[in-house]
């Protein structure tokens, strides 16, 4: 009895040995592991250990000299962070941002959007213009419109004094500071949300159309019953990337007013940025990345439920 | 009949045709207001200070190139041009060749928690990157990598949106393809280099565009991990221009011209192509 279950299992476990030693040996397991390896061990090191890192700092009171004599100081680093007297400032400025930015980007973007859509000549060159500012560098355009934008010396107020218009002094001013530069963050990145957009308008199959040409939609209704509901996922998409994007703007106030005058554009990344770089409190800024962290999350995990089940190439 | 039927087709022709004019209109004053600034850094670029901050002619009176002269000599203007085109053609090409491989391996191969472990590394496309920012400051100091180059260049070695748009592409890719060149004996190698990267070709344009343009405007994290002036990449040398040459308007203008000018001629030439990599992104 027994010698029998030997029997039948040995060969079994052979079978198994040889199986493993076919697939070990086979020119797809070997170029697969040396692809899989080096991803893994890449994904480990430079995403998910961060990120636990991440986790751990913001709990800490973190010792720059000696990292292993750090003290654990539980919910204090958040304690710490949401008590910093730029903390409920900078938050309300990064949300006026987003909201400036809403009301801009996406009737303009949708606007532009709808007229390119309707043109079949030229399109290709309006579009080409409207993208140009989005793909070059953001530092240089920050330069060209701190030049531009000069309260003084600035090209936009000699032209507006030229018209006999009254001038602003953007930048300088804590009133006009946060509009101009959403308004400079808006030029630089329009294009890419029309592109989206007028990607989106020109999917729709030209069968419906037709349909509600037979059935007397034309103009107007044609766009509010057709046009408009078939693009809002693509609404929902830009709206979402625009939320994620402006929540953490950094590049454009660390470059033209520093977070000035008087903090009026002071962020939550500069806020991060100087805890981390300039104190060096290694632990509040962990806390409040994390704060971030959970706010985009939530807004990524939002995308995904509403977009996912449709997204395609 | 005649004279009635073309009096009722003028009137919507001339709606049509008003239409058309105001959309024309419309979007000829955004193309305008989107390619004025550039114009006018062109030709700021020829003029000396004085003319920059008074003048409201467009075209220079006293056309000058000093300004140019002036951005190589008194800073490292050349340098930084190297040290960007470097980091963003090595980054473009590993990027190219980490997402194709991984691309291929998720879009191709079976084995065992494949799909838990693309999720896991998707996953990581929700996560700011400012959560990771201070651990990895501390990662790549302990690796003795600050003030090189290696600092920016490393953390990008693999991008997860390339990996997921390669997989996509791959994974749709007809099967008979693959196995029919390893039936002729070809290597799993020759399949991904002969079968695979020819046939996303596509995909891999859009993805080169995206990450070229990625690292040549990389600014929040080279300012972390490099200070020193020799190491500086185009931005952080116009970050460095605003604040060590605060009001010297005519070198910001030579500054950043140059950094916009080899992105702009590639423009030119292929504006279509970029549209096409850049709406990728989120579509």
């Amino acid at each position: 009895m027994q010698s029998q279950v030997r029997q039948e299992t040995a060969p079994t476990l052979a079978a198994i040995g040889a199986r493993a030693r076919r697939i070990i040996r086979s020119p797809q397991f070997r170029f697969g592991i040396i692809i899989l390896l080096p991803t893994l061990l890449f994904y480990w090191f430079f995403h998910y250990k961060l990120i636990l890192e991440g986790f751990r700092l913001s709990v800490l009171r973190y010792n720059i000299q000696d990292p292993a004599k750090s003290l654990f100081v539980g919910l204090g680093n958040f304690e710490s962070v949401m008590k910093h007297h730029l903390f409920m400032k900078s938050v309300g400025n990064t949300l006026s941002w987003s909201l400036l930015s809403f009301v801009i980007v996406l009737p303009l973007a949708m606007i532009i959007s709808i007229s390119l859509a309707t043109l079949e000549r030229m399109r290709q060159f309006y579009q080409a213009c409207i993208f140009l500012p989005y793909v070059v560098s953001l530092l240089a355009v920050a330069l060209l419109f701190k030049m531009l934008l000069d309260a003084e010396v600035g090209q936009v107020n000699r032209f507006l004094r030229d018209l006999g218009l009254p001038t602003s002094r953007f930048l300088a001013s804590t009133s006009a500071a946060l509009p101009t530069l959403v308004g400079v963050a808006s030029w630089k990145r329009i294009g890419f949300y029309v592109i989206l957009i007028t990607a989106g308008m020109l999917n729709i199959p030209e069968e419906i159309y037709d349909a509600a040409l037979v059935d007397g939609a034309r103009g107007w209704t044609r766009f509010w019953k057709i046009t408009f509901p078939l693009i809002a996922r693509t609404q929902m998409l830009v709206g979402i990337l625009l939320a994620i994007a402006t929540l953490q703007v950094f590049t454009e106030s660390f470059v033209l007013t520093e977070g000035g005058p008087a903090n009026a554009t002071y962020m939550y990344n500069m806020l991060l940025y100087n805890e981390a770089f300039m104190k060096l409190r290694f632990g509040p800024a962990s806390a409040a990345a994390l704060l971030q962290f959970i706010v985009i999350f939530a807004i990524s995990m939002f995308q995904l439920k509403v977009l996912e089940p449709k997204w395609e190439y | 009949m005649v004279g009635s039927r073309t009096k009722h087709s003028w009137q919507p022709k001339l709606v049509t045709l008003l239409g058309r004019v105001v959309t024309h209109g419309f979007l000829l004053l955004f193309s305008a207001i989107a390619i004025i600034p550039f114009v006018w850094l062109f030709f700021g670029t020829f003029k000396p200070y004085r003319e920059l901050v008074s003048s409201s002619a467009l075209l220079p009176v006293d056309w000058t190139l000093e300004n140019y002269r002036e951005i190589f000599t008194r800073l490292y203007f050349g340098r930084a041009f190297a040290n960007s085109l470097i980091l963003a053609t090595a980054s473009t090409l590993t990027t190219l060749l980490t997402s194709a491989a991984t691309g291929f391996l998720f879009g191709r191969y079976q084995f065992w928690a494949r799909d838990t472990l693309f999720s896991l590394i998707l996953a990581t496309m929700m996560i700011p990157g400012t959560l990771t920012m201070v651990p990895l400051y501390i990662f790549i100091s302990n690796l003795g990598l600050v003030n090189s180059l290696y600092a920016i260049f490393v953390p990008g070695l693999w991008s997860t949106f390339g990996c997921f748009l390669m997989r996509q592409f791959i994974a749709d890719l007809p099967v008979d393809m693959f196995d029919a060149a390893r039936i002729d004996g070809a290597a799993e190698w020759m399949v991904f280099v002969r079968i695979v990267i020819p046939m996303a070709k596509s995909p891999l344009a859009a993805l080169a565009v995206l990450t070229f343009l990625g690292s040549w405007d990389g600014f929040m994290w080279p300012l972390i991990v490099i200070n020193d002036a020799k190491k500086y990449t185009l931005p952080l040398l116009l970050n460095s221009l605003r604040s060590l040459y605060w009001s010297r308007y005519e070198l910001w203008a030579a500054g950043a011209m140059l950094t916009i000018a080899p992105v702009m001629l590639l423009y030119i030439f292929s504006s279509r192509f970029f549209i096409r990599g850049l709406a990728v992104t989120g579509k």
